[in-house]
């Protein structure tokens, strides 16, 4: 026989404003099986839980009822409260009568008649609830780090600190990202690669950390504890633990000409076997097969290999896959910048003096193609002007993206500050629309750039710019003096925005995580939940989120890795038990709740009898991986999927509630 | 009747599989007891597969036999399909039902076959006022797909567009809400739970249909209005993006209830928003079992 208990919480005057408690108390002493009816002032306070508690003992009470906030608030704090009495915290059932009720309706009659229709369904339904355990999945204690910029580096090295292995799988020939690309930084004007390497030393030296580079996760199954991951290690042709990174073999090879620098952002050549960068980690060159005279030549040349002093260079080297099982994830994929070549307007791809940021980087960067030192691309010249034009593709809804890149603003005040600082009597504008400087010390940064530095910068858009006798035109509007201006410059620098890795949205459909509309991942909580994807078992670091600089990429690196050195402190992981149920004797093996299952939880299960012999196949749900989120309810015709604690005959049972 | 040239092809298909094992059942049509009708036939030995034929009167879909236990158990099945029946083989193969590997789909080349009632007052002649609607805008006269062809002898269906295949639906789509519900609350109204729809349809092949499901009740089992209008509406919709328009169903039924309005306009609507029609293609994924960031969603308002 039921014994409920029902508690309708004020909620201050949230509820009890809108709501006749006392009402909504009296209407749950009627219903059968109501052994106890209390109103209280804040359910949630310890006095409102100790007396939850002690009427739980002292009417023996099978389940509880709380008309209060949502479940969401605090349906984990009533659990709890109900399992200290030792009832299974499943029989905690929430009206929620104040998101729903209270903050919605203003008519105090109907809404406590809605108030009380709620109450009695969910009485209703714990009358049905069964005991629910837990789910425990154990946890396998190793973590994949996916990218190796400086946020999947900053999450590699705290969980191996923390003592767990972590395989760190970088897609390009060298760790290092987008930040070993940059010169100085914002706003200390430490030089990126000096802050930047010894970190990068630091992860492929790391006992905890194995470093894969030049390869791919090509595969991801499995659930948190327990993910199956397939990784493509792209075939370099060189030994790896042979080499000794002397430079022999880049230095031997003929292909000098006409191979764009991906490092240099296409300044500058490079040869077929190459290293990216000289501090590259590892310090190992990867011969580009696609340019490579030996493979596009039927294997005449084989400068490299009679070059190589240890003969670790290996023509014949095949891809191979790498599996790994891990027991969380950080998606670190970072960011590319967007094409401003669709900016016909500004010229980008068409003259050679207008550039982007990130080859201006190079430009300024002592291991860049000039050496530090700024000179034009088209003549080598040193510019005496520079026009710098913010938000090229960022806050453009229209051609480009609506949201704020958010780096470009300083990044611009750093160049327009490091050019004033190489080259001595220069000059450089800047055309903005806002300047955003919100961080510790930026504000400051950006205001020296103009007062100490003087750059110019000019509130508006530019609208064109053309070449004219080796000069670039740049037409713009001062929107605060109200001019238009025409400035006549050696060098424009395009501020491009940023936007997702390209691939970054097959990945998260490989992780099953979501991402929004760009292609950035989304957080399971955008404030409370900032380092969580919305699965499981992986986190998310860097710009794979959103625009973000420096130390934020840190600082999410660093979220990530705790979290996953949290959730590592345990042996096991606890899934909540609400998830799906198979009925196996009316299951018919239609599988349209596997196709519909976005977790991939659904497997194949076969029942045979004593001898062995297949007696029939049934839906199969994997704790891991189940969310309960119900598709599969919906999807199966012969109703032979439940979920756990929204039973059919619970649903059924609110709905005849409101009927009476 | 004496065999004719089809027959004799079906004859010999079945007999060759029989004979070297690759099946060990072969499900087909046999003469009835009267020359307008044509009966299944289930034939397990060599020496009855002479009793094999086909014609414009075998109007049943045997693919119905494919999801019984009894019929399961014989493991590989050869079985004669139309082009209609044979998209239900595909459909069942799609959801798991039936392997390929299992099934020797033995196609006949149907062009079209003689409504029943129609038959029985002495028509032989297909033509499109005889046919079922079914048959007038049929798209598969050869099955899509088959391990064995059997050419048809009959004369080409001819169309002159005179005869407006389920040109019920059309009326229907004008009419109002009220109107729509009236029109069906008097068809349900007829409605006497037999099943016999569910019966004769090859894709209702669950050993536990929801009508049966009683913790809880779902649907009202007594024959009376909710319960009828739930049992009907519920079926359609397990078989929109399904059905593939054999009509079984509305031949089985014994009220003439006309259900096949409801199952050709689902899949009507299903093809319009979907773009997708169930039992072309076995590799396909089933329109129910798909999501697609680009389905149309205007009607979350």
């Amino acid at each position: 026989m039921a014994r409920i208990g029902v508690f309708v919480c004020w909620c201050g005057s949230n509820i009890a404003g809108t709501v006749d408690v006392e009402k909504v108390r009296e209407e749950a002493a009627k219903i059968p099986g109501v052994v106890s009816a209390l109103d209280y002032k804040y359910m949630c306070s310890d006095p409102g839980q100790n007396s939850l508690r002690n009427i739980i003992k002292e009417k023996n009470l099978t389940g509880i009822v709380l008309a209060a906030c949502s479940p969401h608030m605090h349906e984990n704090t009533f659990r709890k409260a109900a399992a200290k009495e030792g009832l299974n915290p499943y029989f905690v059932e929430i009206a929620n009568i104040r998101e729903q009720v209270s903050w919605v309706h203003e008519n105090k009659e109907r809404a406590t008649a809605k108030a009380v229709d709620l109450m009695k369904m969910m009485v209703e339904k714990v009358k049905r609830d069964k005991p629910i355990e837990d789910v425990r999945v154990p946890l396998n204690k190793k973590a994949l780090v996916i990218g190796g910029g400086i946020a999947g580096i900053q999450a590699a090295l705290d969980i191996a600190n923390g003592g767990v292995e972590v395989i760190l799988v970088e897609k390009e020939p060298s760790i290092g990202g987008k930040m070993i690309q940059l010169d100085e930084t914002f706003p200390t004007l430490d030089c990126s690669s000096c802050i930047m390497t010894p970190k990068m030393v630091e992860a492929n030296q790391h006992p905890n950390i194995k470093l894969y580079t030049y390869s791919e996760v090509e595969d991801i199954s499995g659930y948190i504890g327990n993910f199956k991951i397939r990784i493509k290690k792209k075939a370099r042709s060189v030994i790896e633990k042979d080499c000794t990174g002397c430079g022999e073999c880049w230095n031997a090879c003929p292909m000098h000409k006409n191979i764009k620098s991906e490092f240099n952002v296409n300044l500058s050549e490079r040869t077929a076997i190459y290293v990216p960068f000289p501090q590259a980690v590892p310090l190992v060159p990867v011969l580009d097969r696609s340019v490579c005279l030996h493979f596009k030549k039927g294997g005449k040349c084989q400068k490299c290999y009679d070059a190589c002093g240890p003969k670790c260079i290996n023509f014949d080297l095949q891809d191979e896959i790498i599996e790994e099982t891990v027991g969380a994830i950080v998606a670190s994929t970072g960011y590319d910048l967007m094409d401003t070549s669709m900016y016909g307007e500004y010229g980008y791809g068409k003259y050679k003096d207008v550039v982007s940021g990130l080859q201006f980087e190079r430009l300024l960067s002592a291991s860049g193609p000039t050496e530090g030192v700024i000179k034009r691309p088209s003549d080598g010249k040193t510019p005496q002007t520079i026009v710098f034009v913010q938000c090229v593709g960022s806050r453009d809804p229209e051609k480009g993206v609506p949201y704020c890149s958010k780096v470009c603003c300083m990044y611009t005040a750093k160049h327009a500050k490091l050019f004033a600082h190489k080259v001595h009597g220069s000059q450089s504008y800047v055309f903005y629309i806002d300047i955003r400087s919100t961080s510790k010390g930026y504000e400051e940064f950006v205001r020296s750039t103009m007062e100490q530095d003087g750059a110019i910068y000019l509130r508006g858009r530019v609208s064109k710019i053309y070449e004219d006798d080796g000069k670039l035109i740049v037409k713009g509007a001062d929107t605060l003096s109200g001019n238009q201006v025409e400035i006549a410059a050696d060098m424009v620098v395009l501020a491009t925005g940023v936007i997702p890795k390209q691939g970054s949205d097959k990945l998260a459909q490989m992780l099953g995580i979501s991402y929004d509309k760009y292609g950035f991942f989304t957080e399971s909580h955008p404030k409370l939940r900032p380092a969580e994807s919305s699965t499981a078992g992986i986190f998310l670091a860097g710009m794979a989120q959103g625009p973000r600089d420096i130390p934020e990429s840190v600082v999410s690196g660093s979220a990530a890795a705790s979290k996953i050195l949290g959730l590592f402190s345990k042996n096991e992981y606890e899934v909540e038990g609400t998830i799906a149920n198979v009925n196996e004797s009316t299951c018919v093996a239609c599988f349209y709740c596997q196709r519909v299952c976005a977790y991939n939880a659904i497997s194949k299960k076969e029942i045979k009898d004593r001898s062995g012999k297949l007696i029939k196949v049934v839906a199969n749900v994997n704790p891991g991986l189940c969310t309960g989120c119900g598709a599969c309810v919906n999807a199966c015709f012969s109703k032979s999927i439940d979920v756990k604690g929204f039973m059919d005959d619970q649903i059924y049972a609110e709905i005849k509630a409101l009927a009476i | 009747m004496a065999n004719t040239k089809t027959d004799e092809k079906l004859q010999k298909i079945a007999k060759d599989l029989l004979e070297s094992g690759e099946v060990s059942l072969i499900i087909g049509y046999t003469k009835g007891s009267n020359s307008q009708r044509m009966r299944p036939l289930f034939v397990t030995r060599t020496e009855d597969a002479d009793k094999l034929s086909f014609s414009p009167n075998a109007v049943q879909d045997l693919a119905v036999f494919l999801k019984k236990a009894e019929v399961k158990k014989f493991g590989k099945i050869g079985i004669v399909v139309k082009g209609c029946d044979e998209k239900a083989v595909n459909a069942l193969i799609q959801e798991y039902q039936i392997s390929r590997d299992n099934i020797k789909i033995i196609g006949v080349e149907c062009n079209g076959v003689i409504r029943q009632n129609i038959a029985d007052k002495g028509e032989t002649n297909v033509s499109e006022s005889t046919v079922y609607d079914k048959c007038l805008i049929c798209e598969e006269h050869i099955p899509v797909l088959y391990d064995f062809l059997v050419e048809s002898e009959e004369p080409k269906l001819v169309l002159s567009g005179k005869v407006k295949p389920y040109s019920e639906i059309a009326r229907l789509e004008s009419m109002s809400s009220e109107e729509k519900n009236a029109f069906w609350a008097n068809e349900f109204d007829k409605c006497i739970k037999c099943y016999a729809c569910r019966q004769a349809c090859p894709l209702c092949y669950c050993s536990r249909c929801i009508v049966e499901k009683n913790t809880p009740q779902w649907i009202d089992t007594n024959s009376e209005e909710t319960g009828n209008a739930q049992w009907n509406l519920i079926r359609a919709y397990h078989l929109s993006g399904r059905c593939i328009g054999c009509g079984e169903c509305e031949r089985a039924c014994p009220v003439n209830i006309p259900l096949m309005l409801i199952n050709e306009k689902m899949a009507i609507d299903v093809y319009n928003m979907f773009g997708y029609k169930s039992g072309l293609d076995i590799n396909a994924k089933p329109v129910f079992g798909v999501f697609s960031e680009n389905d149309f969603n205007d009607f979350i308002k």
